[in-house]
């Protein structure tokens, strides 16, 4: 199913608020992390993954995509040299998520191969105050009358209702918090890429799933307002453009429209760079567009890297 | 009548000549006539010789180095396919062949040095390499004695047990930074408790259970382990890690007669391919340190009188590709580590059933030979060397084979890459290629346990990692 971000708010209880939350922020302006040699590195490993990776001229999406990811995690990750509670850090792959809720008396689930996941051992502190989580409840969750929120939902006969990110490890796990989730969009075909509305949602969708799953796990089955609320980071790519979110859960009581609402921050549509040219494009006899990368942003970077080192700075 | 007056001109005493100046004619300033060589079109020894040489010339002429590659392998043939994971018997001994290099067991003595003063370091009472979180002495502050003593010389191992365990404990009473084997241990079996226990997954697809399990492990362990070995060695710091590359590298060597076909008779070169995928790839931009130097002699290559097609090895025509896993504009050129995961084909299982133990470490070693042939002979030709530009500084490079629980280490060193008929001739270099056995890294893992983890084989990982050239 294909939600837009607001179907998806309504969906999960949610209150959006545009930008990066400011724990995040900070870690993006703090002068003391030493972003300005890394944006050196962060050009060659958009070269690299962008232009060199491939014995043929230019490397397609379904390749320069996950390298680019792998590349990027590999340059947040050498940084554990200097903050060593990031090695208490895991990627697994290919993790399959289920997670059971009701809204407004429909039954909703979330299912399926949710791309990459970083678990950490420690949780990410709650990124709102609690006055912010109060104020929530002042808050009307948008409707789309005369349209049922849920349209476009695939409506399925439940017999068994699934209900933890256990289900994708076993108990005993050391690596229990889910801290990110990664979404790659690397189809070469743009019909058969979502589109970033749409990748915004999933992102939004799974993100919860995951959360609810952890906090049932922690506190119990019951719906409640939680004293700890549990943050879930999201970041989705197409090779070029990112997209940002933090989500957090402060309430599994999901049944009625009032009350504390969760809330997510979304950064959407942030480009790392603006054109990749493999080939000098010449125009009669002239250079019209050298080879190489153009645009670079250092923001984006400095964006994915603050996310990855939320929880340990 | 013209001869009678020119003889009459030419009466005694008279010269014909038109310089007055007695004496031998001076040479005249340019030659005055073209030199005389052999045709280009000809169909003679000569003429191809000479066509021979043309192309040499255009390739030493060559602007880039993409024009020399692109020069190098322009002549598509028929061409032998060298797979570097063979289940072909003794493959390890024809590829020492086709590529002129020599195997010494065991690894090279700069390793072997810091080992011992690592094993020093456990006899003094203070840090032991107790299994528990004991701090090991860092390779760093013993490389830097051992470097201070000579690379790979063989000291009179009392006075470098003594320098050594003097030097050791003077860092000791220091800030060195204590290399944590129990810190790294536990990263590594959490990766591989990770991939086998906790994860839950799908079971394996037929013949597919290297990507199930020790894919991923090898994957996760590296990257983890070069993460946090990167504060010690600032190379890993700066080095790009590849998953799934392609190596490939096109060579000539010996000489053989067209069997059939429109060409027949004529006498071609033996050209070879290696088209390799390794699991993972290190690349840095500064080169290894040599391990010896560049003349040295350890061994004897393998002289193998059959033609190559009996190993059983098979001709195709298609592109000639030199490449190392990124173009010539990358700045990570020089290779550090590549690993490699034996595919299910290959599994020892297999092997024992056929009752061929003894071609098990035929497999790690003809695939340990092969890639890292490739990969150090790519980069020297991006570098601009070629068969007939012969290196002039050795090009090293290490790769581990392993397919998920035993790991063997090697260790290559390029000096030539002169395979040719002509240039081998007067060529006295030899490759060296320095290889262990199989270990295994652990015994089983059950109930979220490891049983019987192998630190030897954790710690030359790690020292494998941790390899850097002197001035870093």
């Amino acid at each position: 199913c294909v939600p837009g971000v607001r179907q998806a708010q309504w969906l999960t209880k949610t209150k959006l608020v545009e930008g990066l939350p400011p724990a995040v922020q900070a870690i993006v302006d703090n002068p003391a992390l030493g972003l300005q040699e890394l944006e050196e590195r962060a050009k060659h490993v958009v070269s690299h993954a962008r232009l060199w990776d491939t014995a043929e001229a230019a490397p397609r999406r379904e390749k320069y995509c996950p390298v680019l990811f792998e590349n990027l995690i590999h340059l947040c990750r050498s940084m554990s040299g200097k903050y060593p509670s990031l090695s208490k850090r895991m990627l697994a792959r290919n993790c399959r998520i289920a997670a059971t809720w009701e809204r407004e008396s429909i039954l909703l689930q979330v299912r399926g191969l949710s791309g990459i996941l970083m678990n950490s051992m420690t949780p990410i502190p709650p990124v709102a105050s609690q006055e912010e989580i109060l104020a929530t409840k002042e808050h009307v969750l948008e409707t789309f009358y005369p349209i049922a929120p849920t349209i476009d939902l695939q409506e399925v006969n439940v017999y068994k209702e699934l209900n933890d990110t256990g289900q994708c490890f076993r108990d005993g796990y050391p690596y229990s918090h889910p801290h990110t989730l990664f979404f790659l969009e690397s189809a070469n075909a743009r019909t058969d890429r979502f589109r970033p509305e749409q990748l915004r949602a999933k992102m939004l969708m799974f993100a919860f799933g995951n959360a609810l799953a952890k906090a049932k796990a922690l506190h119990g089955n019951d719906p409640k307002v939680l004293e700890q609320p549990v943050v879930v980071q999201s970041i989705g790519t197409d090779g070029q453009l990112f997209q940002f979110m933090v989500f957090q859960l402060n309430t599994t009581d999901l049944v009625s429209n009032d009350g504390v609402k969760n809330l997510v921050w979304i950064d959407s549509d942030q480009n790392l760079y603006e054109r990749a040219q493999c080939v000098p494009e010449v125009k009669k006899r002239v250079v019209v567009k050298p080879a190489g990368i153009s645009g670079f942003q250092p923001d984006t970077f400095k964006k994915f890297l603050a996310l990855y080192l939320h929880g340990t700075v | 009548m013209a001869s009678l007056r020119v003889r009459r001109l030419l009466g005694p005493g008279r010269r014909w000549f038109s310089e007055t100046v007695p004496g031998a004619p001076s040479p005249p300033a340019s030659p005055l006539y073209p030199p005389v060589v052999a045709s280009i079109t000809a169909k003679s020894k000569a003429a191809k010789s000479r066509r021979l040489q043309r192309f040499n010339q255009r390739v030493h002429a060559a602007a880039t180095v993409e024009e020399k590659l692109r020069l190098y392998g322009k002549l598509q043939r028929p061409k032998y396919t060298v797979y570097p994971q063979t289940f072909a018997l003794n493959a390890d001994r024809w590829y020492r062949s086709f590529t002129k290099t020599v195997l010494v067991p065991g690894m090279p003595p700069r390793a072997a040095a810091a080992k011992r003063s690592v094993a020093t370091a456990g006899a003094t009472p203070e840090a032991g390499r107790a299994p528990e979180p004991a701090a090991v002495e860092a390779p760093a502050a013993v490389e830097a004695p051992a470097a201070v003593e000579a690379p790979g010389a063989a000291e009179a191992p009392g006075a470098a047990e003594a320098s050594g365990a003097a030097k050791t404990s003077e860092p000791a009473a220091g800030a060195a930074p204590y290399l944590d084997i129990g810190e790294l241990r536990s990263l590594a079996c959490d990766a591989l408790l990770q991939e086998s226990f906790y994860q839950k997954k799908k079971r394996p697809f037929l013949y597919r259970d290297q990507d199930h399990t020790p894919g991923p492990f090898l994957t996760q362990l590296v990257s983890t382990l070069a993460a946090s070995l990167s504060s010690r060695n600032p190379l890993l710091a700066a080095c790009s890690l590849d998953l799934n590359p392609e190596v490939n590298y096109y060579w000539h060597h010996g000489e053989e007669v067209v069997v059939h076909g429109h060409r027949k008779g004529r006498v071609d070169p033996v050209r070879f391919q290696i088209d390799d995928n390794p699991h993972l790839q290190i690349r840095v931009p500064k080169q290894l340190p040599e391990v010896v130097p560049l003349e040295s002699d350890l061994g004897d290559v393998p002289v193998i009188d059959h033609k190559p097609s009996k190993l059983p090895l098979f001709k195709k025509q298609y592109e000639n590709k030199v490449f190392i896993g990124s173009k010539v504009a990358d700045p990570c050129c020089y290779g550090h580590t590549q690993f490699h995961l034996l595919p299910d084909k290959l599994k020892r299982e297999r092997f024992i059933r056929e009752r061929l133990e003894d071609q098990i470490e035929v497999v790690y070693r003809s695939n340990g030979i092969a890639s890292l042939f490739a990969w150090t002979a790519a980069q020297a030709m991006y570098q601009g060397f070629w068969s007939e530009a012969d290196v002039s500084r050795p090009f090293v490079s290490q790769a581990v084979v392993t397919d998920g629980k035993y790991f063997a280490f090697f260790c290559y060193q390029l000096n030539t890459l002169a395979l040719t008929a002509e240039t081998i001739k007067n060529n006295p270099r030899k490759n060296i290629c320095w290889g262990t056995d199989s270990k295994p890294l652990y015994d089983v893992v059950e109930d979220g346990n490891v049983k019987g983890f192998n630190d030897e084989v954790l710690l030359q990982l790690i020292r494998f990692l941790l390899n850097r050239p002197k001035e870093l």
